[in-house]
């Protein structure tokens, strides 16, 4: 798939493992400036398509050459126009070509590149990325079909394996638990104990999750009734927290607080208030909010922050199992857009094209009577072989790599050579 | 007798079933587990034909021989699967419930068949439904127990912070609590109808209640009776299911030892 005239993938990019923050920063491309410098590639002559994914741990240009650039041009031309030292950008960059460059995407968008294994934003922020070259008129056939079909892999990847079904965030951990005893949480009521980052985090994900009661108690009671406003929750009496907690299935502490704010013989009251039914404490503030012994209480379960980074690295090492079955899948899936854009070349188009047109001849022959088919089937062949003469020498002398490759797809596609 | 074609293959049908139900606890997102119910469902239809050759042997309810009524008991922990399974739709615990409905029906093929003179006014309607609802109370008590397992195994792996497998795919705490009520409702209504039904039929034939089966069954009805009053109240959790467990003990020894050794008139000899 090399040399001039015939399309070569090609992949630049910087990631979290390869560049420092310092480096990622600079070839950062904010979503206006991705038209931008996919016009100077391109108006460069580096590539004739270019699609573009940046991100906040990753910056990388994909493209298609018809042999005139290189990954090496790539950068110089990019850390010229960022005013960055050649060598550093080079440094801190890693290069694909041809079918690695489409394997790496595909890992991308399964999410085995991200720094939580198997999640599922970056599935998100490749397609935004196809979504803007298009808007930039910078793709056509073949990363539109690299990067549909990438999407597509990482999104069996993470229906068919576990990698994305094992929590990796502390509220999503402490979700999963409640869940647990709690099944549906639509009808139940959630209590958060502080409204700072954490409390505010925790709430909103409670909100979002869909349980039936979102309730604040803050110090400063202002804070809890901003939060509360903003995501249709209730904020509580701060001094009658005891009073509150009969009515909570769930409890979340997240205060500074130098002392525990909630004092077991407060959660055995409350337990005998709800006749023994199950509570769940989770305990994510330092120190403690909860007293120690909350969780020896029947029916009660209590967690601490302890507990769910223990699950956290539990769950990153299930996630990672499920890696080379992932692999397997994006493997599969590679290959068959692989073997579609190795037909993309002229001559096996040319090959299916001639296999094509001789079925269709010797079909038609049949009808002839035997002794007439020789004749025939020079008539034919000439007929064919005239009529098709210009369209494959245009298609054979067209200089633009994308642009031919375009056109191979349209013979292909309007032949019907795929079947 | 019979060879039991019909009951071999409705076995079969139910391992099937259960091969299925545990393919599915693994791999959860495949849609092979949909059939469990139908397996089991068609199992069961081979496994009643099965049964009536039997009653039209004996011309009875298949109680009066070990065989028949162990297989009888292992028709209505089908039954009750089924409905357990359309009540509350959660599948991932069927391959915990049907190794029971498997082993119950294989144990019914095996055992000794031949039946005893029946005992006096074990005959009729009457005493057929009262032999099958005791029957299903049982198969609705033995998989309360079950779900108590489950319920105990799930909260000791929440407090032991156990986040693997098993604890991903069984249900939540208060799914297997709903469901164990369930059991234990079906269980209480058609023992206590079928109590009822009994102490019609003694009062007519036998004319005294001195048959300890009967305390035994007052005692069942007890617990159970007491377990859901708990439950009612919002006392769930942890005791609940340790009742349970309690239940399908004084339950299995009044089905077993009591009817071995001290009932005369529930023996199958």
């Amino acid at each position: 798939m090399t040399g001039a005239g015939e399309a070569r993938l090609l992949l630049l990019g910087w990631n979290f493992r390869t560049a420092a923050l310092s480096v990622r920063e600079r070839v950062a491309f904010s979503a206006e400036e991705v038209p931008e410098v996919l016009d100077r590639i391109r108006g460069a002559g580096l590539v004739s398509e270019g699609v573009i994914v940046s991100t906040c741990n990753r910056s990388e240009i994909y493209g298609v050459s018809n042999g005139a650039g290189t990954n090496e041009e790539l950068t110089r031309l990019i850390s010229e126009w960022r005013g960055l030292d050649v060598r550093e950008a080079a440094a801190g960059s890693f290069h694909r070509e041809g079918a690695e460059a489409a394997r790496h995407l595909f890992r991308v968008a399964a999410g085995l590149d991200s720094m939580a294994l198997g999640e599922s934003e970056v599935l998100g922020q490749v397609r935004t990325a196809l979504r803007l070259a298009r808007e930039a008129g910078a793709t056509r056939s073949v990363l539109h079909r690299m990067f549909e079909s990438a999407v597509a892999a990482g999104k069996r990847v993470r229906t068919e394996t576990e990698i994305a079904r094992h929590p990796l965030s502390i509220p999503s951990i402490g979700f999963e638990l409640a869940t647990k005893v709690f099944g549906e949480m639509a009808e139940r009521s959630i209590l958060v104990l502080g409204a700072g980052k954490t409390g505010t985090m925790f709430a909103e994900q409670a909100r979002a999750a869909g349980v039936g009661e979102v309730r604040i108690a803050n110090r400063s009671r202002e804070r809890a009734e901003e939060l509360a406003n903003r995501i249709g929750g209730r904020a509580v009496e701060w001094n009658r927290l005891a009073r509150e907690l009969p009515e909570a299935d769930v409890v979340v502490g997240t205060t500074s607080s130098p002392e525990p704010v909630v004092r077991r013989r407060d959660v055995e009251a409350a337990m005998r208030e709800r006749r023994g039914r199950p509570m769940f404490f989770l305990d994510l503030a330092m120190p403690r909010d909860f007293e120690a012994g909350v969780g020896d209480i029947y029916n009660v379960y209590a967690y601490g922050l302890d507990d769910l980074k223990e699950v956290a690295e539990e769950n990153r090492v299930r996630r990672s199992r499920e890696v080379p079955r992932a692999e397997a899948i994006l493997e599969e899936d590679l290959a068959r857009f692989l073997a579609w854009f190795g037909n993309l070349a002229v001559v096996p188009t040319l090959n299916d094209l001639q296999a094509r047109l001789a079925a269709l001849r010797d079909a038609e022959l049949t009808r002839v009577a035997p002794g007439e088919r020789e004749k025939f089937r020079a008539f034919a062949d000439a007929i064919a072989g005239k009529l098709l003469h210009e369209p494959l020498r245009r298609l054979k002398a067209e200089p633009d790599a994308s642009r031919k490759l375009d056109r191979v797809e349209a013979v292909r596609h309007l032949f019907d050579l795929d079947q | 007798m019979a060879l039991h074609l019909l009951g071999w293959l409705a076995v079969a049908l139910y391992l099937g079933a259960e091969a299925l139900a545990i393919a599915s606890l693994v791999a959860p997102r495949g849609t092979l587990g949909k059939l469990t119910p139908l397996l089991v469902a068609v199992g069961l239809a081979l496994h009643f034909g099965d049964l009536m050759h039997r009653a039209r042997a004996l011309v009875s309810v298949p109680y009066r021989t070990l065989g028949g009524s162990v297989s009888l008991f292992g028709w209505m922990l089908g039954i009750a699967f089924l409905v357990l399974l359309a009540r509350h739709r959660e599948r991932a615990i069927g391959p915990f419930l049907i190794p029971f409905v498997v082993l119950t029906t294989a144990a019914g093929l095996l055992l000794p068949d031949s039946g005893a003179a029946p005992a006096q006014g074990a005959q009729g309607s009457l005493f057929a439904l009262h032999v099958t609802l005791a029957i299903l109370a049982y198969a609705a008590f033995t998989f309360s127990f079950v779900l108590a397992i489950l319920y105990l195994v799930q909260s000791r792996q929440l407090r032991r912070r156990r986040t693997g497998i098993l604890f991903a795919r069984l249900p939540a705490l208060e799914v297997i609590g709903r469901m164990n009520r369930t059991s234990v409702s079906v269980g209480l209504a058609a023992l206590t109808l079928s109590l009822a039904l009994g102490l019609v039929r003694a009062e007519q034939v036998w004319s005294t209640l001195h048959d300890p089966k009967i305390a035994w069954a007052l005692l069942t009805l007890v617990i159970y009776g007491f377990l859901l009053w708990m439950d009612r109240r919002g006392w769930e959790g942890p005791r609940v299911a340790l009742l349970s467990i309690l239940g399908f003990g004084v339950m299995l020894f009044s089905y077993t030892i009591v009817n071995m050794y001290f009932s005369r008139e529930h023996s199958f000899r």
